[in-house]
């Protein structure tokens, strides 16, 4: 993988969705959760808190199936981005996304997501918690990969 | 995607159960079912048109306004039209209409833009045969290499257009209901009894306005016997969709329950069942034994049609995406509680 990526730790987050609302004044102008590109899923009764935002696939599906080329990875900084002067809004990428990320705009009638504020993302520089950071990919220390990797093992299993 | 209802006993330590409630897509709507009934339709009527033409050779002159049209191979050439009036659906559906051009970009890896390449190729062409075979009845085309190549790179045009409405679906790798090969064969197998409906009911629509185009009326007896083998075909591979994508994944297995027994289960028992395979099933059996009473004929395409238009509606609105492996764990760690070991994956570590 190349480039910069978010990383989330989940444990760290306290659901405060300070991202959420730091996301959609940098983009929008407006503090409007619903127009954020980082969306924060919550299950409150087990008190946990999971910011999903893109994860900066080495194949990712939202460019293949992007019928304008607008979604496409940037061969400066490897980052994947929408160019909301060539979308359409035909939503595919919504659609090919399996975390769920790129979101409608019903504002501006295309498909956004996430593109790293230009190289500084905001989530990043105003969460708190420091739940999320924003780090090159080849970096990720060892250690978090290898539990990233054991939950989705766990994940994958059969329930007894 | 599906979301997570977890209860928690009043110590507020286990999990006592977990309910999973699994949301179908929302973001393809009624405009993609309209567009994806209509382009399957005219696709199979062209493709059962083109077929029957070369076997009947069939020509009715009706004259309207002193002018003489050919309505027989109209109907049966009048495929293209319906796809026209489908694909600006599609159109509706985008954020930016206007940019609807930019949708060929990419046809190297997205088969929205070879959709749009195969859907525009087909209508412009479609419609030259169409027109062509319509208003000069008087020029004999027939055996002529050029018009039978056309007639040939149409006739599979329109195949690739009946197949590609459920391509477009398939090749949305993360709703296991989705993404699989029978998807395509089915809507292929839906477009060509669709498709001979749609002839039968413009064949009968001609017959009775036109009294010279009664031959009319005869061949749409012999074109909707071919439409009941179509639509035991139809039955069968929708059956065998149905089953294979119930044991597939659990995502595949909780479309199905959504379609039988979920908030789908009017529109797939009502309008799948009833409506596309029993009540007209009935009645083509009627009609067999009373072939006078044509309005026997009329309700069953009808319902024909309508069963088609569901039959769109309800896989695309059963479509439940395949969950984040991070959610899965989720839902594991909420059934199992504490017994996930520390250091495998516990998150409140």
């Amino acid at each position: 993988m190349h480039g910069k990526v978010l990383v989330i730790d989940h444990e760290k987050c306290t659901g405060c969705r300070q991202c959420e609302m730091v996301c959609s004044v940098f983009h929008t102008g407006a503090s409007n959760p619903s127009r954020s590109r980082i969306r924060v899923i919550k299950w409150e009764a087990i008190g946990l808190y999971l910011p999903l935002s893109c994860q900066n696939c080495e194949e990712p599906f939202c460019t293949e199936v992007c019928p304008a080329k607008a979604c496409h990875r940037e061969a400066e900084n490897q980052r994947v981005v929408i160019d909301k002067k060539k979308c359409i809004g035909c939503k595919t990428c919504i659609m090919a996304c399996p975390f769920g990320h790129p979101f409608f705009d019903s504002s501006e009638r295309v498909t956004v997501k996430c593109d790293y504020c230009d190289g500084d993302p905001q989530c990043v520089a105003f969460c708190q918690a420091r739940a999320i950071v924003y780090v090159d990919a080849d970096r990720i220390p060892g250690p978090k990969r290898k539990e990233a990797a054991l939950r989705l093992i766990t994940s994958m299993r059969p329930p007894l | 995607m599906g979301c997570v209802n977890v209860i928690v006993s009043p110590e507020g330590l286990a999990v006592k159960k977990i309910e999973k409630i699994s949301q179908p897509q929302k973001v393809w709507g009624w405009e993609i079912a309209v567009y994806l009934f209509l382009a399957g339709m005219g696709a199979g009527a062209y493709s059962v048109g083109v077929i029957l033409g070369w076997t009947w050779n069939l020509s009715v002159l009706v004259k309207i306004f002193h002018v003489n049209f050919d309505v027989a191979k109209g109907i049966l050439y009048g495929g293209p039209l319906l796809v026209a009036i489908g694909a600006p659906f599609l159109i509706v559906d985008l954020g930016i209409k206007e940019r609807f051009l930019y949708a060929c970009l990419n046809p190297r890896t997205s088969w929205v833009a070879r959709g749009f390449l195969i859907l525009s190729t087909f209508i412009i062409l479609g419609l030259i045969v169409f027109g062509t075979s319509l208003l000069f009845p008087g020029v004999d085309l027939r055996g002529s290499p050029f018009w039978t190549l056309l007639e040939a790179i149409t006739l599979l045009l329109a195949v690739s257009t009946a197949l590609y409405t459920g391509i477009l679906l398939k090749s949305v790798r993360y709703v296991p209901i989705w993404n699989t090969l029978w998807l395509p064969v089915l809507f292929l197998a839906s477009a060509l009894s669709t498709g001979s409906t749609a002839i039968v009911l413009a064949m009968m629509a001609c017959g009775l306005a036109f009294p010279e185009a009664q031959e009319l009326l005869v061949r749409a007896h012999q074109v909707a016997s071919l439409e009941r083998i179509l639509i035991l075909m139809e039955g069968v591979i929708l059956a065998f969709y149905l089953y294979t994508t119930y044991r597939k994944k659990e995502e595949g297995e909780v479309s199905v329950r959504l379609l039988f027994m979920g908030k789908l289960r009017w529109l797939f028992w009502g309008g799948i069942v009833f409506l596309g395979f029993l009540f007209p099933f009935v009645l083509e059996l009627l009609s067999t034994w009373q072939p006078d009473q044509l309005i026997l004929l009329l309700v069953t395409g009808i319902s024909l049609l309508l069963g088609g238009f569901f039959l769109r509606w309800a896989i695309l609105a059963s479509g439940v995406k395949a969950k984040h492996p991070l959610h899965k764990f989720l839902e594991l760690r909420a059934t199992l509680g504490p017994s996930i070991p520390k250091g495998r994956g516990d998150l409140t570590r």
